[in-house]
């Protein structure tokens, strides 16, 4: 692999999702510990758990850390049975479990801070391989609640029933941090170093508090503490209700699973100073939020409809000034919130970008197995700068870039003896670069210093002739079209180029290019939009035309009785509305097909209800498609500007398909008057 | 300078355009119509992925429209970063014409053109209309 190639950019993605899928295999192996305490197996957990498991053990290769391989592949094992045997996962197991993922976190949080994680302790792993996570606890159950129980290490465990067996108190508590307390100066480290004067801390856990919705309302510390000292005084500590201050009774018999001597990474972290290490409470990966895509489109949603909500206010603001009323306070605050929209708007594109650094580094995994399996020797040269990609595109674009770099080492690179022959190095090189162009787009050139593409060959197979590296792409674009009659292992059949080009310029609406240089080698050149707008429409038809609509314009869709609408005829010429009662208020239903002059009307079936104005109006169409996501390209040509006509999208049938803006066409069936 | 022309045919009239100006020749079927385009303009196609909008010649050039042929293309043009599609009768040969044999054309094809036809050009005994390819998809309409 080439140095140019930066691993760390990797690494970091890298320890943030493992951060992350740790913290979920721990909830998850809770909730199940809770669904033991009450006797019900919890098999979704198990399977949660399984997946974060099994991604885990996928991240680790990737980046090879094979401690966490050898780990999380026990586990998995183990969690898989459990899956079999109908999501039972007992005691011992969860226990064994936590532990095992306790151990994945601490190499993780090597990894983070560039250590060298500890290879996977023996016992541990053995451990895993013996537990049987179908077998009942050998021992009736402590009386302290198990969701604690599970959070101890087995070395915490000893601990706690040491003192418990000496006749030493042992309690647990929440400290619940706030700004007043904060304020105060008590923090969840100032407790800990007062607890520490009055007994022995056994454990301290954050967990996130939650609101009946599921929203998150801070953070709460659970902790175990061995102590002489009284209830009040620790509730003193706390500054919590005296109440809340539980008392731990002894266990009779400790019937546990052997503990685990992990001596290697774990311990060695148990003895940092506690305070300062505040335990798993501080994200391993600082600064970095990971948010579904669904909810920055839901916010960029939100933020159109805020839109078009100004466009109301302006129109509203220049129907009073026509009426003679003083609006100017009114327009400057309206062209200040004008700009807090564009900035707003701005600031949400940017919370989708991604480096583009980080979007291909796959590529940099899949180069190193492509070579190995072919026997070329294959370097990889990025060159990303610090280009940003919306997470959209990005996310659509690799699948062609793997199929570009797959080709290239597949096809292009020579061996290296042939190499060496043509008097180029003997190992093959394949650049990606990237940069920002003009019109809001990136530009990725895959180059490699192959063989080139022999246009004579591709024109005898093809059967036509082949005049320019233009032609020559419009060949290999073709469905289906290969330069081998036998599959390779890295290809297989076909060059996949004709889904480069669908992804691309079909999906992502941009262009492909190629050059290719008979010996010198071969350079294909991508162009995307740095974003695009990807929303959930319904499908319908008007006047046998297929329409698509955002699904958050609609409001209610509802079927139009055998008397349908009032035909047009009626009124002559455009529609009038046809008044219908829904949810006991008369909504005016205009027929879509009379609006865009495209149809009487007669057939419309069914009613779309929008919002106009707050108040609710409804369009007549014939029968609704379906619903499903697209990719919206916006339509530049003035040609094609038309009131109500947002966009057009692929159904899938290679025909663009318009997407309407039904408040448009509200506002101007306004303009006209009703 | 000889220069490769695409040549095709709206009505009875030939018509030339710059190889230079055009992107690519596609077959037609159909476009996707656009409720409250200027007549003219039949639609939308997707030419290799790209949306383009397409205007109908026989329209602009105030022909009555023909039933469809096998025949029919889109031409695709591109004027400064505009890409559409001209929809013609059909277009096949591409010819060299050097840029001294165009003239002005005569009055009477400019009034029946609309201004459409910048220049003439006679080969041989035919004649050749160069077509103003930024008035045909409406200069007045960009932005």
């Amino acid at each position: 692999m080439t140095e140019r190639v930066d691993l760390q950019e990797f690494v970091g993605a890298f320890v943030v999702e493992a951060a992350e899928l740790v913290t979920a295999a721990n909830q998850s192996l809770l909730e199940i510990e809770a669904g033991n305490a009450e006797g019900a197996p919890r098999p979704k957990a198990v399977r949660e758990l399984f997946r974060a498991l099994h991604t885990i053990k996928g991240l680790a290769g990737m980046v090879g850390v094979e401690a966490i391989v050898e780990i999380a592949h026990g586990l998995e094992t183990l969690i898989r049975t459990a899956d079999r045997a109908g999501g039972h996962l007992r005691r011992a197991a969860v226990e064994v479990s936590l532990q095992g993922v306790r151990a994945i976190g601490d190499r993780v949080r090597a990894v983070a801070e560039h250590r060298t994680p500890a290879a996977a302790p023996e016992r541990l792993l053995a451990a895993i391989a013996s537990t049987d996570p179908t077998a009942e606890p050998v021992a009736a159950g402590p009386s302290m609640s198990s969701a604690i129980d599970a959070r101890l290490s087995a070395g915490e465990r000893q601990q706690l029933w040491q003192a418990l067996g000496n006749g030493t108190p042992a309690w647990t508590f929440s400290f619940v941090p706030s700004e007043a307390n904060a304020a105060r100066g008590l923090t969840i480290g100032s407790v800990r170093a007062q607890l520490a004067t009055v007994g022995e801390i056994v454990k301290v856990t954050p967990r996130t508090l939650k609101a009946d919705d599921g929203t998150q309302l801070g953070v709460a510390f659970d902790i175990v503490l061995i102590s002489t000292a009284s209830r009040e005084v620790i509730a003193d500590i706390i500054v919590g209700p005296l109440e809340g201050v539980v008392a731990i009774a002894p266990i009779a018999a400790p019937a546990e699973p052997p503990p685990i001597d992990d001596t290697s990474e774990a311990d060695e972290a148990d003895e940092l100073d506690e305070a300062e290490r505040s335990d798993e409470a501080t994200p391993i990966g600082r600064a970095v939020v990971r948010v579904e895509l669904s909810r920055l489109d839901d916010l960029q949603d939100q933020l159109s409809l805020l839109i078009v909500s100004r466009f109301r206010l302006e129109r509203e603001i220049t129907a009073h000034g026509e009426r003679g009323h003083d609006v100017r306070g009114l327009r400057r605050v309206s062209e200040l919130q004008g700009r807090q929209v564009r900035d707003l708007r701005r600031a949400i594109l940017r919370a989708r970008m991604v480096r583009v650094a980080e979007v291909l580094e796959p590529l940099t995994l899949l180069i190193r197995s492509l070579a190995r399996a072919s026997h070329n020797e294959v370097r990889l040269e990025l060159d990303t700068r610090d280009a940003e990609l919306d997470k959209a595109v990005a996310d659509r674009l690799l699948p062609a870039l793997v199929h570009l770099v797959r080709n290239a080492v597949d096809h292009a690179i020579e061996p290296a003896a042939e190499r060496v022959a043509r008097g180029k190095p003997a190992h093959g090189t394949i650049q990606v670069a990237c940069r920002e162009v003009a019109g809001n787009q990136l530009e990725l050139t895959i180059r490699d210093d192959g063989r080139g593409i022999d246009r004579a060959a591709i024109a005898r197979r093809a059967g036509r002739e082949i005049d320019d590296d233009a032609a020559l792409l419009e060949v290999l674009c073709s469905p289906g079209f290969s330069t081998r009659d036998v599959a390779t292992r890295t290809s297989g059949r076909g060059l996949g180029m004709d889904i480069v080009r669908r992804i691309t310029v079909g999906d992502l609406g941009g262009e492909v290019r190629l050059a290719s240089d008979p010996g010198g080698g071969t350079t294909f050149t991508l162009r995307v939009p740095l974003t695009i707008a990807i929303i959930e429409v319904f499908s319908f038809e008007c006047g046998r035309q297929a329409f698509v609509v955002p699904v958050v314009a609609i409001e209610e869709i509802f079927e139009l009785g055998d008397a349908g609408i009032t035909p047009p005829s009626a009124h002559g010429g455009r529609s009038r509305a046809s008044l219908l009662e829904r949810h006991g208020k008369a909504i005016p239903v205009f027929s879509l097909g009379v609006e865009l002059a495209i149809d009487d009307g007669v057939h419309a079936k069914k009613a779309l209800v929008i919002r106009r104005n707050g108040e609710p109006i409804a369009f007549a169409v014939d029968r609704m498609i379906g619903r499903q996501e697209v990719v919206v390209r916006t339509l530049e040509d003035p040609l094609v500007h038309a009131p109500g006509i947002a966009g057009a999208t692929d159904l899938g049938d290679g025909r663009p398909t318009l997407v309407l803006d039904l408040c448009e066409l509200g506002l101007a069936i306004d303009e006209r008057g009703m | 300078m000889p220069a490769l022309h695409v040549t095709f045919r709206v009505g009875n009239a030939s018509y030339v355009l710059p190889a230079s100006d055009v992107l690519h020749l596609e077959s037609y079927d159909g476009a996707t119509h656009v409720p409250g385009a200027a007549a003219y303009v039949a639609g939308l196609v997707q030419v290799r992925g790209r949306l383009v909008p397409v205007v109908d010649l026989r329209v602009r050039f105030g022909l009555p429209p023909i039933a469809h042929t096998i025949d029919r293309r889109v031409v695709v043009v591109q004027v400064g970063t505009r890409v559409a599609g001209l929809i013609v009768d059909s277009a096949r040969e591409v010819i060299k014409l050097d840029n001294t044999a165009f003239e002005k054309p005569p009055e009477i094809i400019e009034q029946q053109t609309a201004g459409f036809v910048k220049a003439v050009a006679t080969i041989a005994t035919r004649l050749y209309l160069l077509v103003d390819v930024p008035r045909i998809i409406g200069e007045e309409l960009a932005p």
